[in-house]
């Protein structure tokens, strides 16, 4: 590089201007760029929002940075930090909530873990199932102090803070089935829900507040009453067969209705305390019923057992219940003679019941008892129905009772004086009458009834009788239907009968053919003594005896009774003949053929000719006679064995001649018969087989 | 000492007395204040040329702060919302074990802007004082920087793509949040710095160190 080249004269415009007006416009850029950084950068933190601090038990489900807080499901913050408070004991979480919720959270913010819940009130929370849990919030519109501190709920709220409707506090005995989430039912249609039961500070009963949404609060009103609707009932009438659920929901959770009982309630602020009753035929009998908590305690002490009286017994005045027992003690008294147990009975009194109207007092019901006592109000036990052996307590006016004063300062409470009641009375006269229920031979009937069975189940269940042809099992049917025939039942008397008839005629005949034989042998002995009177001077007394005998003898009606032997042969003949009789087994029909024999026999046999000998023998006696005449000593001699003879029999006869005890004798016989055809009939009862297969 | 190296006097078109038109590119060796063909007005050197650049930069650092301190992505999945950063997805990234992206979203969002910031910086720092490289290792410096900026929108474009593509309502959504914006602002203002630059101020500076 020797030479440079010659540099050229420039046209040069120098600036002359100041520095800052030599500024180049783009630094606006930056400035901009500040600008909009320090704006976006207030934008930020003045949006940034209020830390909260809410305190669970357990935050299941809750991310830093992540879980979002909401508030009717719209994103007001998001959980910054979840931590634990100092003892370990519940879950801190730190929420950034948006600045302009910050006001609204004061006192009546509520916060609560949403997470998928399945309840009998339905499904909630399911889009958590992906998206994770996020925290809820509610609360009024008012805002009341803004807090920063929060304590989480453990389940979403029944009733959110803010909602517009009425809570009212309902009262109920343990064992009424109401729970938590239970619906509140307002002629079916649910209105309200229960909250959490919880008992009442004495105690004694269950208190669950409910939440009657509006616009349904505004049916409350002191004419309403609440019941149980939890579960079903099974009702069995003349109209059949009615199961009622209320809703599935209210059985499964436990819930309650309610209804207005009358018109023009007076309306009812929030926190009123109702009553459920057990059911609405109880609900809507209360109308002029009491509330638990306004009875009146008065006590009674009885001197007799009060057993069967139980806690829950009604107390009644006139018919009416009034109140019920409340309880049962016992307790020493100091009397005159010294300690003495008194049963004391506790009866709580229901002034509106009394008639004393809803607003009365201990007072005004004192001062009614002070008046009833002094005119004879007096405690009685009684029972509460016919068979019922629990005991009810009356309260009676008994005029002519000694004049008692009501003490309603005594400790622990006033006592109404007691009476003895007439119970033991009633009992006994519904033993006397259950006595003679007793009385009646409903055991034999039954023991009759149970043999019967037996017997016929032993008859049908034989061996044999099962072994044995159809044939048989038709006779033994007929057999059966047959003994249970009412004819055939009859028969052993029918066949008594007929034996005794027999009977009679037996004897008759055997008379007959004596008295038959005697008359011929009189007569011939009347012809004999005819030609003997001429004989003899003594005989013709004699002769007058043996004709009075004749005559005697002649005046028995012979005739008539073979008469009547023949028509009883007939009859039991026609009986033998007769369907039913041929029914009968062969074994009977063989008794019936040899009655028959016997009959035949007593007709064409024996009898008569035993008449007939006899009459013969008389003829040849008096043909011996006649030829005694011939040679009279020894015709004396026989007459007089004749006549001795005939004297003994007319000596017993005469003896005997008093009919009745002919047939006391016969009936005797007749009776024998009698058993022994009963004999045969039960012997055929115990075993029917001998009917079919003989002895 | 660096400068002891030098091989001799560099001529400059500004000491030679020519002025080429930043426009059409013609040279100018007589006194005119307009371009004779295309009537633009000659600068030897660019008017304000570090002021800009300053500008420029002070208003890319600007944006690259909220950049880095607010959500790159806002990502929806399932109902739940993710906000990353840059340096919070690189660290997710890094968990997830996918180092290789996680270095190259690190390399083009972090290295790159914050060098670029210090090159440019230091550039226009050594033309005004002292002289801390020689002059060739500034230009290669500048050309560094010329080529290495557009690289730094990779990240933009991504968020750009993903926030067009992945938009499935309930079960996947991405938006782009302030800090993608902010990133593309501050990329851009240093593209401009970098471009505001008038490299021959390099060699300028050059001669000036040796008189």
């Amino acid at each position: 590089m020797t030479s440079a080249p010659e540099p050229a004269e420039m046209d040069i415009v120098t600036p002359g201007r100041s520095g800052w007006r030599n500024l180049s416009f783009v630094w606006l850029v930056p400035i901009l760029a500040l600008i909009v950084s320090l704006g976006v950068a207030w934008k930020t933190y003045s949006e940034r929002g209020g830390l909260i601090e809410i305190t669970f038990t357990t935050a299941a489900g809750v991310t830093p940075g992540e879980t979002t807080i909401r508030f009717r499901e719209v994103v007001i913050g998001t959980v910054e930090t979840v931590g634990f408070t100092d003892d370990l004991t519940q879950v801190v979480v730190h929420a950034r909530i948006d600045q302009e919720i910050l006001p609204f959270l004061d006192a009546e913010a509520q916060f609560w873990v949403v997470t998928p819940q399945v309840t009998t009130r339905g499904i909630s929370g399911l889009s958590t199932v992906l998206s994770g849990v996020y925290i809820e919030a509610a609360w009024d519109a008012t805002s009341t102090g803004a807090l920063t501190r929060f304590t989480g709920l453990e389940t979403p709220p029944l009733v959110q803070a803010g909602r517009a409707g009425k809570r009212i506090t309902l009262r109920t005995t343990p064992g009424v089935g109401v729970s938590e989430g239970g619906p509140v039912l307002y002629r079916g249609l649910e209105v309200g829900r229960l909250e959490k039961p919880r008992l009442a500070e004495d105690d004694k009963t269950v208190v669950v507040d409910a939440f009657i949404e509006a616009p349904h609060d505004e049916r409350l009103n002191s004419a309403s009453r609440f019941w149980d609707t939890s579960g079903f009932s099974v009702s069995f009438g003349a109209s059949g067969f009615a199961l009622n659920v209320d809703s599935i929901s209210s059985l499964i959770a436990g819930g309650v209705a309610f209804d207005n009982i009358y018109e023009g309630g007076n309306s009812v602020e929030a926190g009123y305390v109702y009553d459920i009753f057990y059911d609405e035929a109880e609900a809507r009998a209360s109308v002029f019923a009491p509330t638990l908590g306004t009875a009146i305690t008065v006590s009674v002490a009885f001197t007799e057992s009060i057993s069967g009286l139980t806690a829950g017994a009604p107390v009644q005045l006139g018919g009416l219940n009034v109140g019920e027992v409340t309880a049962i003690a016992a307790r020493i008294v100091e009397t005159a003679d010294g300690p003495e147990v008194r049963l004391i009975a506790n009866l709580g009194l229901d002034p509106q019941k009394l008639g004393l109207g809803a607003e009365a007092g201990a007072d005004e019901v004192f001062n009614f008892l002070d008046r009833q006592v002094a005119e004879g109000l007096r405690a009685r036990l009684g029972t509460s129905g016919l068979f019922s052996s629990s005991l009810i307590v009356e309260l009676v006016n008994l005029p002519d009772q000694p004049k008692l004063a009501f003490n309603r300062n005594e400790e622990p409470f006033p006592t109404v004086p007691a009476v003895t009641s007439d119970l033991p009375d009633f009992t006994s006269t519904v033993e006397g009458v259950l006595e003679r229920i007793n009385r009646l031979p409903v055991e034999d009937t039954l023991n009759q009834a149970i043999r019967t069975m037996a017997s016929v189940e032993t008859l049908l269940s034989n061996q044999d009788l099962l072994a044995m042809p159809g044939e048989a099992t038709g006779l033994i049917s007929d057999a059966r239907s047959l003994m249970a025939d009412e004819d055939i039942q009859a028969l052993p008397g029918e066949l008594r009968g007929a034996v005794a008839d027999l009977r009679s005629v037996v004897s008759e005949l055997r008379e007959q053919g004596t008295i038959d034989a005697l008359s011929a042998s009189i007569k011939k002995l009347d012809d004999t003594l005819a030609n003997v009177s001429t004989a003899s001077e003594d005989f013709p007394k004699l002769m007058q005896d043996l004709r009075d005998l004749a005559a005697k003898a002649n005046s028995l009606e012979a005739e008539q009774l073979l008469a009547s032997a023949t028509k009883v042969l007939n009859s039991v003949d026609g009986l033998i003949g007769t369907e039913e009789a041929k029914k009968l087994p062969p074994a009977l029909t063989g008794a019936l053929d040899e009655v028959r024999l016997m009959l035949s026999e007593l007709r064409d046999g024996g009898v008569v000719e035993n008449v007939n000998a006899t009459m013969e023998s008389a003829r040849k006696a008096a043909g011996a006679v006649e030829t005694a005449t011939a040679d009279l000593p020894s015709v004396i001699d026989r007459l007089d064995s004749v006549l001795a003879r005939a004297d003994g029999l007319v000596a017993a006869y005469g003896a005997r001649s008093d009919f009745n005890s002919e047939t006391l004798s016969m009936l005797r016989e007749v009776r024998a018969a009698a058993k022994m055809v009963g004999q045969l009939a039960r012997t055929i009862e115990r075993n029917p087989n001998s009917l079919i297969m003989g002895r | 000492m660096e400068n002891a190296r030098r091989t001799g006097l560099i001529l400059t078109a500004q000491r030679a007395g020519l002025i080429g038109c930043s426009g059409c590119g013609r040279v100018h060796d007589r006194p005119v204040s307009h371009c004779l063909r295309c009537a633009r007005p000659l600068h030897a050197r660019k008017p304000n040329s570090l002021q800009n650049v300053w500008a420029w930069l002070v208003a890319g650092l600007l944006a690259y702060i909220p950049a880095n301190l607010y959500p790159m992505l806002i990502t929806q999945n399932f109902g739940k919302e993710y906000q990353s950063t840059i340096i919070g997805g690189v660290i997710e990234l890094m968990g997830h074990g996918s180092y290789a992206v996680a270095l190259i979203v690190f390399f083009a969002s972090v290295v790159i802007p914050i060098g670029k910031f210090l090159a440019i910086a230091y550039l226009a720092i050594s033309i005004q004082s002292a002289v801390v490289i020689r002059g060739h290792g500034r230009q290669h410096l500048y050309e560094v920087v010329e080529f290495v900026g557009r690289w730094s929108m990779i990240d933009v474009f991504v968020v750009a793509i993903l926030a067009a593509l992945v938009q499935f309502d309930f079960a996947a959504t991405i938006n782009p949040g302030i800090a993608a914006v902010s990133f593309a602002l501050s990329v851009a203002f240093t593209m401009l710095s970098a471009q505001s630059f008038d490299p021959k101020m390099i060699w300028d500076a050059y001669e000036a160190d040796d008189t």
